[in-house]
């Protein structure tokens, strides 16, 4: 409102013109002081009108009803969708509900892009009701009075912006009877044709450093498609203010500029796609609710692999890992038990062949079990994610040493083990201490890996469960292969040499490997926790010791003093327990692969970090590795360390990252699957203007440097 | 008009094009963490004229403001903004603020308005710059006020977003958690920046079209 000149009055007399003059003049002056404020400083109230409304006239018991939150905007006045964009606030609600009352998620309309100069923000003008679905609790008095009240706080804005608060409420009567619909039934019956629908396209994405491509399985509707646009729920994913590119060739695709706020790349998609379609003539404006899968990065040639590969693979794998060290004195034991049994029927080593076998895939089940589990309960975690958990490794740690005990003739407990060297056929084990032998091995053969199994197992994981479960069965099955064609082929056991007393002398020779892999586990605990918890641990070896003697001691003695003896281990069991869940508590943040075994100039593993390295082109090595992951150590010492390698990466300026995950980090575990992978090692060398090439997971240094040379 | 009158014209026309086009900042990509920041020249609230070539050498904050915005005056209310001004100007960074509303809207301020604000409220910048043609604003991509940047003394920017992590209009800010003088700490011992980009919250930048 501008204050107009103020018009020249010709009269005829001086003295009547000049206090006409003066009225107007005054008149003006009143008017301009009472506009100017209001103008100066527009209330958010005044721009806004907040009010709740409901569907129903009144409530029932148990009965859940919609209520709203009716926005209305002044003129060219708009506040903001849960995404924002450039800039802005959503707006919030907050309810105050009787007791027993419950409010669901706020759902929002679909917004309107808002472009100001470069920037693009996502909103309301005119109107915006934002429905909610509140659920009465199962018992509600009619006659009864219900308050309902929110607290909603927004951001108003046109060219300035002013932050409001409003607090409203609605009173509802409670009714025992059917609920009356209220006056706003057709203003709720237009508000829900405005939220997003159910999308009828399945959706994928794809991320490169620069873009995200969606692509909507849109069979033949595509056509139709006259313009797309995508609101992500995520604020810094996208380049809002960037034209959205459309692509309805064969499939519909929406081309996104990524934000120069990289975050890191999600694993999945949310938002709300606004579609213009010509139907018949005329253009139809929907609004879906979509959520794109990651369909893996753009350009990776190492997707996954089918079923019966990931099978073969697996079976292959599990044989493999007999020989890793963790596995061989197991099986070692296992054979030298099979010569033991010269004497048995053939039948009946059979039998305690599959018996091992079935103790190991019955493990391998229970453990893609209990993965798939987690999995499912939203954890990010993949294959050794039981290895970034502490206690179990200093569980694993204790069982180790308390079977190295076993070799070492400190104790012997009643399992097949122990009875090694002891060659009459009355002590020959039952088939239940082969099964348990099996559940043995599969314990032990946890913390290592064998070549082959990362590939399968990350087909696995992407599958559903039933397919999991028959690939680790696979990897079940190699790994008791070796012995169960021992059992089964009885020709083969004429090799096996006659037993004897140097049978004794193995096994205790056969301890030291499994001393060797405590040791090497108490060192990875080492990464995962502080000192309270690394002598949490070794006090409970300390403990274990002392229990195995213990034990040792009461079965040499009977009477009352046994059975105090008995008694002694049983707490030291019960204290070694204890010990393994306390060194939980004193977890460190993250596990620090120690320095020397790395090359000079690694960073750590951001997915941000490798968006910024990738957008300036520089060609990228990504080592993802863990503390408890053998083959990437012995990678790193013999192929990532030397200094030739070193130098290779210096002249072809390839930044170099690394990524621990010797304790749980979803970003890295996000990075795996995009690879179809599930566990560590990963190596991964992005190149200039070519596609990422993953480097296998056993590397030597002349490999290494020749991918370098050859970028 | 005759003929050497007409081609006068259009040389001086081109000319002149030529320099409007070149004149202004130099706008290529967006600003991105680890990339050259965009140069700029500008004229400051005494008429000088400041461009970000000239700071190689030294860690530059630009700070967007708008002395009507709310969110602005969060923090100078609280003298936040100004310890933190007077902080880090105080071991050799050049604290630039930018103001880009156009005239005739909230926040636009002449060179003596501006030199009042900063001597009222008590700030300590090295300079405030005048953008009411918002060439500095588009260059940057700024969104909001406070939009901060760090930059560093190579001339690459180091830090780009929001002042700190309470988005919102109330609250004391020096409670929270300040993204920028994080940034200038990092930078100035040699670290990575932690959080190099976040998303500015603050009262829109006043953009004319």
């Amino acid at each position: 409102m501008a204050v107009h000149a103020i018009p020249r009055i010709s009269t005829d007399s001086g003295r009547t013109a000049g206090r006409r003059h003066l009225l107007s003049v005054a008149t003006a002056a009143v008017l301009a002081a009472l506009a100017l404020p209001a103008l100066a400083n527009p209330q958010a109230s005044d721009l806004v009108k907040t009010e709740l409304i409901a569907e129903l006239g009144a409530v029932r018991a148990a009965e859940p009803f919609w209520v709203g939150i009716r926005l209305t905007m002044k003129e060219h006045w708009h506040t903001y969708w849960r995404n924002p964009g450039d800039s802005g606030e959503a707006t919030q609600v907050r309810w105050t509900l009787p007791p027993g009352f419950s409010a669901g998620e706020l759902q929002w309309p679909a917004p309107s892009l808002i472009r100001v100069g470069p920037t693009a923000s996502f909103g309301y003008e005119g109107e915006a009701i934002l429905v909610t679905r509140i659920t009465p609790p199962q018992r509600l008095e009619p006659g009864q009075d219900v308050q309902l009240s929110a607290d909603v706080a927004y951001l108003v804005c046109e060219k300035i912006c002013i932050p409001g608060e409003a607090k409203v409420s609605l009173p509802l009567a409670a009714v025992g009877s059917e609920t009356p619909s209220g006056p706003h039934a057709e203003v709720f019956a237009q508000a829900r044709r405005k939220l997003p629908q159910p999308s009828p396209w399945p959706a994928r994405f794809a991320a490169d450093a620069k873009t995200i491509t969606l692509t909507f399985d849109t069979k033949d509707q595509g056509a139709s498609i006259r313009a797309a646009t995508l609101f992500p729920h995520d604020n810094l994913l996208i380049d809002n203010a960037a034209p959205q590119g459309l692509e309805t060739a064969d499939s519909t695709r929406l081309i996104l500029a990524r934000s120069a706020l990289a975050a890191a790349t999600p694993s999945a998609i949310d938002g709300v796609l606004v579609v213009e379609e010509d139907l018949g003539g005329r253009t139809v404006t929907h609004a879906f609710a979509v959520s794109a899968g990651d369909a893996g990065a753009a350009g990776v040639t190492q997707g996954g692999i089918g079923l019966l590969p990931a099978i073969l693979l697996a079976m292959l794998a599990g044989i493999i890992l007999n020989l890793m060290p963790c596995v061989f004195p197991v099986l070692s034991i296992k054979v030298l038990h099979l010569t033991q049994q010269a004497g048995e029927t053939a039948a009946r080593v059979r039998l305690h062949g599959l018996a091992y076998t079935a103790g190991i895939l019955a493990s391998f089940a229970a453990l893609a079990g209990v993965l798939h589990a987690v999995r499912a309960a939203g954890a990010e975690v993949g294959w050794g994610f039981q290895m970034q958990s502490p206690a179990v490794v200093a569980a694993l740690a204790f069982v180790i040493f308390a079977m190295g005990l076993s070799l070492s003739g400190i104790f012997t407990i009643g399992t097949a083990l122990a009875r090694v060297g002891n060659t009459t056929l009355a002590h020959a084990p039952g088939l239940t201490g082969s099964f348990f032998t099996g559940v043995l091995a599969t314990i032990v053969a946890t913390p290592c890996t064998a070549p082959f199994m990362g590939a399968a197992i990350g087909f696995a994981l992407t599958q559903s469960f039933p397919t999991a479960l028959t690939v680790f069965l696979a990897l079940g099955f190699g790994l008791a292969f070796p012995l169960l064609v021992l059992s089964v082929v009885p020709r083969w056991r004429h090799w096996l040499p006659r037993p004897g007393p140097w049978m004794d002398t193995l096994k205790q020779l056969l301890a030291f490997p499994l001393y060797a892999t405590a040791a090497w586990l108490i060192w990875v605990l080492s990464q995962q926790v502080g000192s309270t918890g690394l002598l949490a641990a070794l006090s409970g070896l300390v403990l274990i010791g002392f229990g195995a003697w213990t034990f040792n001691m009461a079965r040499e003695r009977h009477g009352t003093f046994g059975r105090v003896l008995q008694g002694v281990a049983a707490v030291c069991l019960i204290g070694v327990a204890a010990l393994a869940a306390t060194v939980e508590t004193d977890r460190t943040g993250s596990g620090a692969i120690t320095a020397a075994t790395s090359a000079a100039e690694a960073e750590p593993f951001t997915q941000h970090k490798l968006d910024a390295l990738l957008a300036s082109d520089r060609p990228v090595f990504v080592n993802l590795t863990a503390a408890w992951c053998i083959t990437c150590l012995v990678n790193e010492r013999t192929a990532l360390s030397t200094d030739a390698v070193r130098e290779a990466f210096a002249q072809s300026r390839v930044a170099y990252l690394k990524g621990d995950w010797t304790n749980r980090n979803p970003e890295i575990t996000r990075m795996l699957e995009r690879f179809g992978r599930s566990g560590v090692p990963l190596y991964v060398l992005y190149r200039r203007g070519k596609d990422p090439i993953v480097l296998p997971q056993i590397l030597t240094e002349s490999l290494v440097i020749d991918h370098i040379t050859r970028l | 008009m005759n003929r050497r009158g007409f081609a006068s014209i259009s040389l001086a026309t081109a000319a002149g094009l030529l320099l409007l086009a070149g004149g202004g900042s130099s706008v290529n990509a967006d600003p991105r963490v680890g990339q050259p920041a965009p140069n700029f020249t500008a004229t400051d609230s005494n008429g000088k004229k400041v461009s970000l070539g000239d700071q190689r050498g030294k860690t530059v904050v630009l700070e967007w403001t708008n002395d009507g915005c709310p969110y602005v005056r969060k923090h100078y209310n609280a003298k936040a903004m100004q310890a933190l001004q007077k902080k880090w100007t105080a071991q050799g960074v050049v604290w630039l603020s930018v103001i880009s509303s156009p005239p005739g809207e909230q926040g636009y301020a002449d060179g003596k308005l501006a030199n009042r604000l900063t001597e009222e409220r008590g700030a300590s910048p090295t300079a405030v710059l005048l953008d009411p043609g918002q060439q500095v604003a588009r260059a940057y991509r700024a969104t909001a006020t406070p939009h901060m940047f760090v930059i560093t003394a190579k001339g690459s920017v180091a830090y780009m977003g929001a002042i700190d992590d309470n988005p919102s209009y109330s609250g004391d800010p020096r409670k929270a958690k300040n993204f920028v003088d994080r940034a200038l700490t990092e930078v100035k011992t040699g670290k990575p920046v932690s959080n190099p980009s976040t998303r500015a919250y603050g009262c829109a930048v006043k953009y004319t079209s």
